[in-house]
């Protein structure tokens, strides 16, 4: 990475960090066996104690004094914007502290993962100290605990550098295929529709009309029929998607909670839909409803990353809503839905959906379930709890709204294989 | 990614969940290296505790007391290295067995262990009869237990140790000198002659001490 990669971080500028002083426990170890010796030499009257404390009080007569009361500390990382699993590097320059040697750590809070710091050149008080995001949020890194050490390490002097905010986004899920509506709104974009236009994709072959462009002839057909034939493409147009990411429960193990998986797959969809040149909206069903209506682009992409990371963008609305707001939802559009499907105020949204028209399609991504003991009555009510999520499942399948189930582990094409190697029929129940 | 990268390929990229990638883990190991540091500093606690103890019928009365408190402050000071330095917080929400092992923590946390154990050694050395060269190769141990403790807590290779070797060779010296002083035949036996015999051992190491010329050397570059 060259260094015009290195982004500011919060501290820009080199800036004076007081540092604080103390003994090392090597020297407390000393001072111990030190004192001890001589007491009990004193105490028993056997000099050979006394003897015994040599070595310690000769390493302690090569402490010094001139201790440096201040640092210049510049941290700087490499990054400000990581997706989960993410390496960067925090770089950490200081200057003022003498002939103390240093020595650096990132204190990385819990969803973050520190590496060994790293000189970055010979002679030079650069540290280079890796780091990994491990859960998507926005949240501080840490701390950088700089210590400074004598020769023979018997004062210990301490620096704490706080480290700054990073956005991690999650890591999107493996999506390659589109699921692409059987009505388009009359937009250009990329996929072909079913009626006639401009694109690329050959249609069918009709008979010439005048007006017809007659660089689109079909000779071959035309000499076998008699009569001139012309070739037909489809329009080629784009789609409105809104992904609807379910963040009002978050059950499982953590690292795959269904929170987690939510986010993963709602972050590749976006990332999917948006390559293929359609128009993606997102919506966060939390406490609060927070959403963004369909858009293109880099940009686009890092706002719904934003809302999804944030949660409270956009308009929003007390808890009990069941009937989503109409302008988070353009008509025709397709929503693509994350869910545990464990609210039942987001199953009853969306049945209001399917009602006004919406093609719905669900991604499940429960994997647990509640834990129950080995007793008989537990083993009844796991069957029940059981057959109410089937239930729940199957009810939405009797409505129209596809429901497909997607465990973390495989490529989100597998469970969307059925919708995305056809046309999705629009709007029908 | 980092800011201003464009929005990632449609296949997700080789960080993207479900693909056959899985993100790699920083090495935050170390932990065989560690380990041998620790057992380092735990054999040497044993053997300190075995060598000042015998024979345990040659000690005077409290020397079972000193033994227990020893052998308790050594495996302290060793889980107390185990754990590393690092402060434990626990919840009341915690379960059971995790707000133990807190507590423990906590414990090992709390005390000086390892000044502790070196206390506890010197005592049952004391209560024993007085023998020079004996006490002179506790010391040798003691001394290796202290650096050994050192390398485990500051995570570091003996390495590290390289320039401090001079000095250590000299305080090993000094305390052959003093122990060798110190086993010379008594002449003369009175009022203060004992007091006198320390200062006298005293002194030697001191002069010694001051004739080597180990304190000014300069620090090397890559010491940590």
């Amino acid at each position: 990475m060259s260094p015009a990669d290195i982004l500011p971080a919060a501290s820009d500028d080199s800036r004076e960090y007081k540092v604080s002083w103390g003994l090392s426990g090597h020297a407390r170890r000393l001072l111990t066996l030190a004192l001890a010796g001589l007491a009990i030499a004193a105490v028993t009257g056997r000099p050979e104690f006394a003897g015994l404390a040599a070595p310690a009080v000769l390493l302690l007569a090569t402490w010094r004094p001139g201790r440096p009361d201040s640092v210049l500390v510049r941290v700087r990382a490499t990054a400000r914007q990581l997706v989960e699993g993410d390496q960067a590097t925090v770089i950490v320059t200081i200057g003022g502290h003498g002939d103390y040697a240093v020595q650096g750590e990132i204190k990385a809070r819990e969803t973050f993962e520190a590496g060994p710091a790293v000189r970055a050149g010979a002679g030079q008080d650069v540290l280079r100290m890796p780091f990994q995001a491990q859960r998507w949020g926005i949240r501080r890194i840490g701390r950088v605990e700089i210590m400074l050490r004598d020769r023979f390490w018997l004062t210990e002097g301490q620096v704490s550098v706080e480290l700054p905010q990073l956005e991690c986004y999650p890591r999107p899920a493996a999506l390659r295929s589109t699921v692409v509506l059987s009505r388009l709104p009359s937009r250009l974009g990329e996929h072909p529709s079913r009626t006639a236009g401009e694109g690329v994709e050959f249609a069918g072959v009709r008979e010439f009309v005048p007006g017809d462009r007659q660089r689109r002839i079909n000779w071959a057909a035309t000499t076998r029929t008699g009569t001139i034939q012309l070739n037909t493409f489809t329009a080629e147009r784009t789609q409105n998607v809104v992904v609807l990411a379910d963040a009002s429960t978050n059950v499982g193990e953590e690292g795959a909670t269904s929170l987690d998986l939510a986010y993963r797959a709602a972050a590749g969809t976006m990332t999917c839909y948006l390559a293929a040149g359609d128009r993606v909206g997102l919506i966060v069903y939390a406490d609060r409803l927070s959403w963004i209506g369909p858009g293109l682009g880099r940009r686009h992409f890092h706002r719904l990353m934003d809302l999804l990371l944030s949660g409270h963008r956009g308009w929003e609305r007390a808890d009990g809503l069941t009937r989503l707001p109409k302008a988070a939802l353009p008509p025709g559009a397709l929503i693509l839905v994350f869910s545990p499907l464990l609210h039942p105020r987001l199953v009853e949204a969306l049945r209001d959906l399917r009602e006004r028209g919406f093609s719905v399609l669900v991604v499940d991504v429960l994997t647990a379930e509640p834990a129950f003991s080995r007793a008989r009555t537990d083993e009844l009510t796991r069957r029940i709890w059981r057959l109410e999520q089937q239930a729940i499942r199957f009810s939405l399948t009797q409505l129209g709204i596809p429901v497909v189930h997607w465990d973390g582990q495989q490529s989100l094409d597998e469970p969307l294989a059925p919708y995305t190697r056809r046309v999705m029929l629009a709007g029908q129940r | 990614m980092t800011a201003g990268a464009p929005v990632p390929d449609a296949s997700g990229g080789p960080g993207a969940a479900g693909g056959p990638d899985t993100p790699q883990r920083l090495d935050g190991g170390g932990w065989p290296a560690q380990g041998r540091r620790i057992a380092a500093a735990a054999l040497l606690a044993a053997v300190m505790i075995t060598w000042a103890v015998a024979p345990v019928s040659g000690g005077g009365p409290g020397t079972r007391l000193a033994l227990i408190a020893a052998v308790v402050c050594a495996v302290a000071s060793t889980g107390r290295l185990a754990i590393g330095e690092e402060p434990v917080s626990s919840s009341p929400f915690d379960p059971f067995h995790v707000r133990f092992t807190d507590t423990v923590a906590g414990v090992l946390h709390a005390l000086p262990w390892a000044e502790c154990l070196i206390v506890a050694v010197l005592a049952l050395e004391a209560l024993h009869h007085a023998r020079p060269w004996h006490t002179a190769v506790l010391g040798v141990a003691l001394l290796a237990y202290v650096f050994a403790a050192h390398l485990a807590q500051a995570r570091t290779s003996p390495a590290a140790l390289a320039g401090q070797l001079p000095v250590i060779a000299a305080g090993v010296a000094l305390l052959a000198l003093a122990v060798g002083a110190a086993a010379l035949p008594r002449l003369h036996a009175g009022p203060g002659s004992e007091l006198l015999r320390i200062l006298a051992v005293v002194a030697a190491v001191v002069a010694g001490g001051l004739a080597l010329p180990v304190s000014g050397r300069r620090r090397p570059r890559d010491s940590p």
